[in-house]
């Protein structure tokens, strides 16, 4: 409507034109028709005034934004109805506001119980984290020397701040409204520490000239911040340990704020009784906020290194007890096999292993086969029986000791059979026999193979001597020089054979034979015969000989000499003196040599 | 709990401090006197079943009254004027000590002690001196803060006096 009269700006003066009839009143008409419609329309409105729903909708989200602003009144209108509006809700349709409330008590009780919960597995891990390190053994020391204890010690140095204390204070009496400790903090006269926060403000402003509104924010004391937010009515002076990030102020400051806007007239009333602001704790309780010293990730290296030495030290371990028992079984082994030993069982006594059993006194000691296998010897004991064993092996040790063989002789064991081989003297050969079947195990011995080194002598001078033939001249019983010497070899071997004799303990007879050539008569060559052996017999019979003998006897003519007859030399040969060993074979035990003196 | 802020006036030396000590043993060392001029202590006192914690502010004043901060008088609920009986000068303080306090805070209650009460014998103060001040006081007593004498009783009497107002 209005947009199409104001198009046509004609058509309404033709109206006024109708009702008036003064010329002045056309005049007007004609000059100010638009802005008389818009006057009227205007006076209209003004006398019919509503503000009409829509001039507040639009309007309506500042208004309460600036009024908030400006005081708490509207605030105050509100309470009653909104707290009616609520009561009427709840009463109507529970169920949507237990919907709506579900959700957010949920995530609060949520919320405070991980937080609860963070908070115990906070100093948990730290504890633990700081047990294991270097730095940890360190605070241990130091918790150790302070006499405090380790949590709180780990707690001090990982704390990067920590809000300790909270003091809500009245401004005007410095009187403490509320006031929360962080855990583990003790605290005593607050009142007097509230009032004194106060008073040290005062004292500031007023050395300094400052005015009302200012006041002190932050006090430092060693490790220890105080914060101070001042309010119109009320100051929050925080007790921060550490460094605290800036952006802390702004929490405490906001509760200051929220806590001015909640008790804004308890706090102007205030006469001293602080009941009312026992409600301010779990505001106040938010802001004993703290932050720890990240730990870097990773395992310590302190950790680290303990790690390695308890893997070095269990390989060690594992290598020294397969070493160990590698040597035990080998031990096991050796012992097994060992001869005239005969373990019957193992028994675990006073934490040694004891081994029962039988041993032979000639076999190994047990010790020195522990020792040989390297098994350490005061961690077994020996409970061994003796006996003999009757094992070739320890027959032939028994053997050994008992005959005490010569190196010459070697002995050896076959069956129940003792079998001697090699050489010997006459002296240990003669023993030997008697001394052997005393040995248990044996029963029969074997001696074919053993030579008796004295016989050997003996037969070897034997045929020395009776190879010997002293010569003379033709029809002389005389003895030429070069065959005096010959005799006196012979007296050598007849000593030596003399000794033989004593060793093998024999009688021993030497027929010493004179012969003659055939020229010449039979009497006088069997005559000269004699003459030659009893010559020979003088020469040799002087030092006297222990058991030898010595018989001269003539032969006559020589019969070897007559086969090569007709020759001087063959003739030669025959005019001389041989030897002839006659053994007595007296059968008595044989002697030292040096013993027998004479026959 | 009630807290209430109470405040000792008196001149220098009239033996606020000894009587404060008599009270509590404070946190506070006595430097604070004379660096920041006050010093707090708080008591607990039980009047009649009601708990009350009694902040005390000790101010530091030599005999120019001027010089004890206003500031630290707002917000008493009450105050224990002191005048020290062998000295005749303290008497004049303490009536103009109780002028400022009362211009600053208002008609808050208060005890008026004459201290020194184990130096009777030397004392100088005589009951007419005091009289304008005796008029208005909740309570009027001789202490000694060195033997205790009626020390407990005037802290007792001051706080029944501000649970009343
Ligand atoms: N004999 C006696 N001396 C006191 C008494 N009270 C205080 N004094 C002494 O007076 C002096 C000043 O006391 P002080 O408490 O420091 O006075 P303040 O300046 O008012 O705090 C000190 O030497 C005290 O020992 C009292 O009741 N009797
Ligand atoms: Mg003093």
């Amino acid at each position: 409507m209005e947009r199409t009269r104001r198009s046509s700006p004609v058509s309404p003066p033709l109206e006024y034109a109708k009702e008036g009839t003064e010329d002045f009143s056309v005049l007007r008409r004609l000059l100010l028709a638009p802005e008389q419609v818009q006057l009227d329309r205007l006076r209209q409105r003004l006398d019919t005034f509503v503000v009409g729903p829509e001039e507040v909708s639009n309007v309506l989200p500042d208004a309460i934004r600036l009024r908030a602003q400006q005081d708490n009144r509207l605030l105050a209108s509100m309470v009653p109805i909104t707290q009616e509006a609520l009561a009427l809700s709840i009463k109507q349709s529970p169920q949507l506001i237990s919907d709506s409330i579900a959700p957010i008590l949920g995530s609060a009780i949520r919320k405070a119980l991980s937080r609860a919960m963070r908070e115990m597995l906070q100093s948990l891990n730290q504890t633990l984290e700081y047990s294991m390190s270097w730095q940890g053994l360190q605070w241990r020391w130091e918790a150790w020397k302070t006499g405090r204890p380790f949590v709180e010690v780990v707690l001090l140095h990982t704390l990067r701040f920590r809000v300790e204390q909270l003091f809500l204070i009245h401004k005007k009496t410095g009187l403490l409204l509320n006031h929360v400790m962080a855990e583990g903090i003790s605290s005593q006269g607050e009142a007097a520490i509230s009032g004194m926060l106060t008073a040290i403000q005062d004292f500031v402003r007023d050395s300094f000239q400052q005015s009302q509104d200012e006041g002190l924010e932050s006090l430092r004391i060693g490790d220890l911040t105080v914060w101070i937010e001042q309010g119109s009515s009320a100051i929050l002076a925080t007790v921060i340990r550490g460094t605290p990030p800036v952006k802390l102020r702004d929490v405490l400051q906001n509760t200051l704020d929220s806590l001015h806007a909640q008790y804004s007239d308890s706090l102007k009333n205030f006469q001293g009784d602080t009941a009312v602001f026992l409600e301010t704790r779990p505001f106040l309780e938010d802001c004993l906020q703290a932050q720890f010293v990240k730990k870097q990730k990773g395992l310590p290296v302190a950790f680290l290194v303990l790690c390695a030495l308890l893997l070095a030290l269990l390989g060690w371990w594992a290598y020294h007890a397969s070493l160990h028992h590698q040597q035990w079984t080998e031990f096991l082994k050796r012992i097994g096999a060992e001869p005239g030993i005969v373990v019957t069982s193992i028994q675990e006594e006073e934490g040694r292993r004891v081994l029962h059993g039988w041993r032979d006194p000639l076999a190994v000691d047990p010790e020195r086969l522990l020792e040989e296998v390297g098994y350490s010897s005061n961690a077994v004991g020996f409970h061994l029986e003796p006996f003999i064993a009757l094992t070739p092996e320890m027959v032939h040790k028994r053997a050994i000791q008992v005959l005490q063989p010569p190196e010459s002789v070697e002995v050896s064991i076959e069956g129940n059979r003792i079998v001697l081989m090699g050489e010997s003297s006459h002296r240990w050969i003669s023993r030997v026999d008697q001394s052997a079947m005393a040995i248990p195990g044996v029963s029969e011995i074997s001696m074919e193979r053993l030579i008796d080194t004295d016989v050997k002598q003996f037969e070897t001078l034997r045929n020395a001597l009776e190879q010997q033939a002293i010569f003379f001249l033709e029809g002389q019983g005389r003895l030429p020089d070069r065959e005096l010497v010959k005799t006196q070899q012979v007296k050598h071997i007849l000593q030596e054979l003399d000794k033989e004799a004593v060793k093998l303990g024999r009688e021993l007879s030497i027929d010493v034979m004179g012969y003659s050539s055939p020229v010449g008569s039979q009497s006088i060559n069997l005559l000269l015969s004699e003459m030659r052996a009893k010559k020979v017999l003088d020469i040799l019979s002087e030092p006297p000989y222990q058991v030898l003998k010595l018989a001269a006897m003539g032969k006559g003519v020589d019969p070897d000499g007559t086969s090569v007859a007709g020759e001087e030399k063959g003739y030669a040969r025959s005019r001389r003196v041989s030897f002839k060993v006659v053994e007595a074979k007296t059968i008595h035990p044989p002697r030292e040599a040096g013993v027998r003196k004479g026959p | 709990m009630i807290q209430k802020k109470i405040c000792l006036l008196g001149a220098f030396a009239v033996g606020k401090t000894s009587l404060v000590k008599r009270l509590v043993s404070g946190i506070f060392s006595d430097k604070y006197l004379t660096t920041v001029g006050v010093k707090i202590d708080q008591k607990k006192l039980s009047i009649r079943g009601q708990d009350l914690m009694m902040v005390i502010w000790d101010l530091y004043g030599d005999d120019d009254f001027q010089k004890v901060r206003a500031s630290y008088l707002q917000g008493s609920s009450g105050y224990i004027l002191v005048i020290d009986g062998t000295r005749k000068e303290t008497v004049d303080v303490a009536g103009k000590l109780h002028e400022l306090a009362q211009k600053t805070i208002g008609p808050v209650p208060f005890v008026l002690l004459l201290n020194k009460h184990d130096l009777v014998d030397e004392w100088v103060v005589e009951c007419p001196m005091v009289s304008d001040l005796r008029d208005q006081a909740c309570l009027v007593s001789m202490v000694s803060a060195k033997t205790g004498e009626g020390v407990e009783a005037a802290f007792t009497a001051l706080s029944e006096a501000m649970l009343r107002s």
